[in-house]
């Protein structure tokens, strides 16, 4: 996993030493101690197994239907029963899972580069181009971010995706790219343009501590660049922390494609997503409650899952704090 | 102090510029205008429509208008509705957006740092990892889920509440349930958390041994340090909670300022949706300012030059 240390002990250690413990591998003794951080990372792990192959253990297709099966009950051969379509709820569950998670990691991934390339440059050039970078960011944090995010997506969704501009050059490329991802590349966008606020805050705080410190400056001293200095000694130290902090997000970022899947402005409608199947599901929940029940089951526990390894991973390398 | 609250006063002005800015530019460069159908209007109907409410006007001279409108509090006449000026549905549908809010609020402050409270006092009994589990069931059932699910529960089936719209007090109980779940849980996990760490710290220990009352050195010594934390995301939780309340109207049909940003969107309705977007920001910036007073009242130690 991420925390795991790249190499602990030198190999030509010749004298036998007493095995060193490493902050990181420390942390994850911790973790493996903790009964619900495991219980979710397992949760977690059937997840990703099931989305990653989702073709294979879904019994079903998640876009075509049976139209004789249309709001069809539990039975043998559908355990969670179709919906207004006919298509069978289990396996667009488990397609939805791919949603959710790609959301989830992508978004996070996104905003993680964006908001680590704005606060390291921010932390490490300092003075003047600090000061304005970081004004940005506290102008920014003012904007609603729900509401920026939905700004965003229908300036996607309209100027890319409906207009028939597709195939022309730049803007065609991205909306023949997010077409064919089902909608997703504008999401991943989304939630990166609007999530990286909180990163370049804390990247760049680190980044002004780890440059003060007097391994940088005896690097400086004899001369390294400042390219070198950034990367072989500011960014090592700013990334590992800086990974823990965004993967705790990650239950944010997929609540935030169900919600825009939920209003319509998030994937596009034969991609089973689970926000998309509780909005479809919540039309005929008078009769139908499973259409929405399965959704909001499997939505909450794989949040539920994610907040209770969050919970360990950050237990575990910050033993001070006890939650 | 004052100069501190007139500077963070003054911020709020290039923050309103660049909210302003970002949401004008980003609805204009959407194509088509307010006016376009699935059936065309005649040309000479769609061009006095765009004259009426100044669309032919470059974009810089219609944003330098909007502000000046702003800066009068006068948002202008609603696009979409026509009879309607934007300052007429601000004044209908914010209340009710922000009573949604308050009472969702208040009920996750009220209950949940309480509950947080409670939990570290009693810390590892039953109460204690009862309401943490509840609580983290709290931060992790999202409202899309949370609300359909109440609605059956206590609307459809035990017919307890109404099932949607707006009106009596009932019709509040769902939807305000639904939107302060997830921030009663946050208010008590980082009340306990906070209140923990601060019963480790010597004052602690020397109001016990003066020989105070276990229940003063809770409530009054470690209490009021463990809000500090608590206060850092009461403010944002407001600003959350009321930009919350745009998902929770959508799914319980609340006539909201939230309902009318989603439709507005959809409709092209550029004042409203302007004039929406501000308002919530004005929300934060303030709600951020409040919290940044009331660290000093509750922290002497914090000073502002």
């Amino acid at each position: 996993m991420v925390f795991r240390s790249k190499k602990t002990q030198s190999d030509n250690d010749s004298v036998k030493a007493p095995r060193s413990r490493s902050l990181s591998r420390d942390a994850m003794r911790r973790l493996m101690k903790n009964r619900s951080a495991v219980a979710g990372g397992i949760i977690l792990l059937v997840l990703i197994f099931a989305a990653v192959f989702a073709n294979f253990v879904a019994p079903y297709s998640s876009t075509e239907g049976d139209v004789t099966n249309n709001y069809a009950g539990p039975s043998a051969a559908h355990p969670f029963g179709c919906d207004f379509m006919g298509r069978d709820v289990l396996s667009r569950l488990i397609y939805g899972a791919r949603i959710s998670l790609a959301a989830g990691f992508v978004g996070a991934i996104t905003a993680f580069l964006i908001g680590v390339t704005f606060g390291l440059i921010s932390g490490f050039f300092g003075g003047k181009t600090d000061n304005i970078m970081m004004r940005i960011v506290d102008i920014m944090y003012a904007f609603p971010t729900l509401l920026l995010i939905i700004l965003l997506m229908v300036y996607f969704k309209s100027s890319f995706s409906v207009s028939g501009v597709a195939g022309t050059g730049f803007r065609g490329m991205l909306s023949d790219l997010d077409r064919s991802m089902g909608g997703m590349f504008f999401i991943f966008l989304g939630i990166g343009l609007t999530s990286w606020l909180g990163m370049a805050r804390l990247v760049r705080g680190m980044t002004l501590s780890v440059r003060s410190t007097e391994y940088v400056e005896s690097a400086r001293a004899i001369g390294t660049s400042r390219v070198r200095i950034l990367f072989r000694h500011i960014l090592p130290n700013v990334l590992g922390p800086a990974i823990v902090a965004q993967a705790l997000q990650i239950p944010g970022f997929i609540s935030y494609e169900a919600f825009l899947s939920f209003i319509g402005l998030g994937v596009n409608p034969p991609t089973p997503s689970w926000g998309m199947m509780l909005s479809q599901g919540y039309l005929a929940m008078r009769s139908h409650f499973h259409l929405v029940l399965w959704p909001a089951i499997a939505i909450s526990i794989t949040l539920f899952a994610f907040n209770f390894l969050g919970d360990g991973v950050r237990d575990a390398f910050d033993p001070r704090q006890t939650r | 102090m004052f100069r501190f609250i007139v500077r963070r006063i003054l911020w709020t002005i290039p923050v309103i510029l660049v909210v302003s800015s970002i949401t004008f530019i980003l609805m204009h460069s959407v194509p088509g205008s307010p006016f376009t159908r699935e059936r065309a209007l005649p040309a000479a109907i769609q061009k006095n429509l765009e004259a009426k409410y100044h669309l032919n006007d470059p974009l810089w001279k219609q944003y330098i208008d909007y502000m000046y409108g702003f800066v009068r509090l006068d948002f202008g006449p609603s696009i979409a509705y026509r009879s309607r000026t934007v300052n007429d549905i601000l004044a209908q549908q914010w209340p009710v957006t922000a009573t949604l809010g308050a009472i969702a609020f208040i009920f996750a402050v009220v209950v949940g740092i309480p509950l947080g409270v409670l939990s570290a006092v009693k810390q590892n009994s039953l109460i204690d990892h009862g309401s943490m589990v509840l609580a983290m069931l709290g931060v992790s059932v999202p409202a899309i889920a949370l609300g359909p699910f109440l609605i059956w529960i206590f609307a459809l089936k035990l017919k307890w509440f109404p099932v949607a719209t707006w009106g009596t007090p009932a019709h509040i109980v769902l939807p305000a349930l639904t939107l302060s779940t997830f921030y009663l849980a946050r208010f008590a996990r980082i009340t306990r958390a906070s209140m923990l760490q601060v019963v480790r710290e010597e004052y602690i220990l020397a109001a016990r041994a003066k020989g105070l009352r276990e229940v003063v050195v809770n409530l009054k010594h470690a209490f009021r340090n463990a809000l500090i934390p608590v206060t850092t995301i009461a403010g944002p939780a407001f600003a959350d909670i009321v930009t919350g309340s745009l998902v929770v109207e959508q799914i319980f049909a609340i006539p909201g300022i939230g309902k009318y940003y989603v439709q507005s969107i959809g409709n092209r309705d550029y004042p409203v949706i302007m004039a929406t977007t501000l308002l919530f920001a004005l929300v934060i910036v303030l709600m951020n300012l409040l919290v940044d007073i009331s660290y000093a009242l509750l922290d002497p130690r914090i000073r502002y030059s």
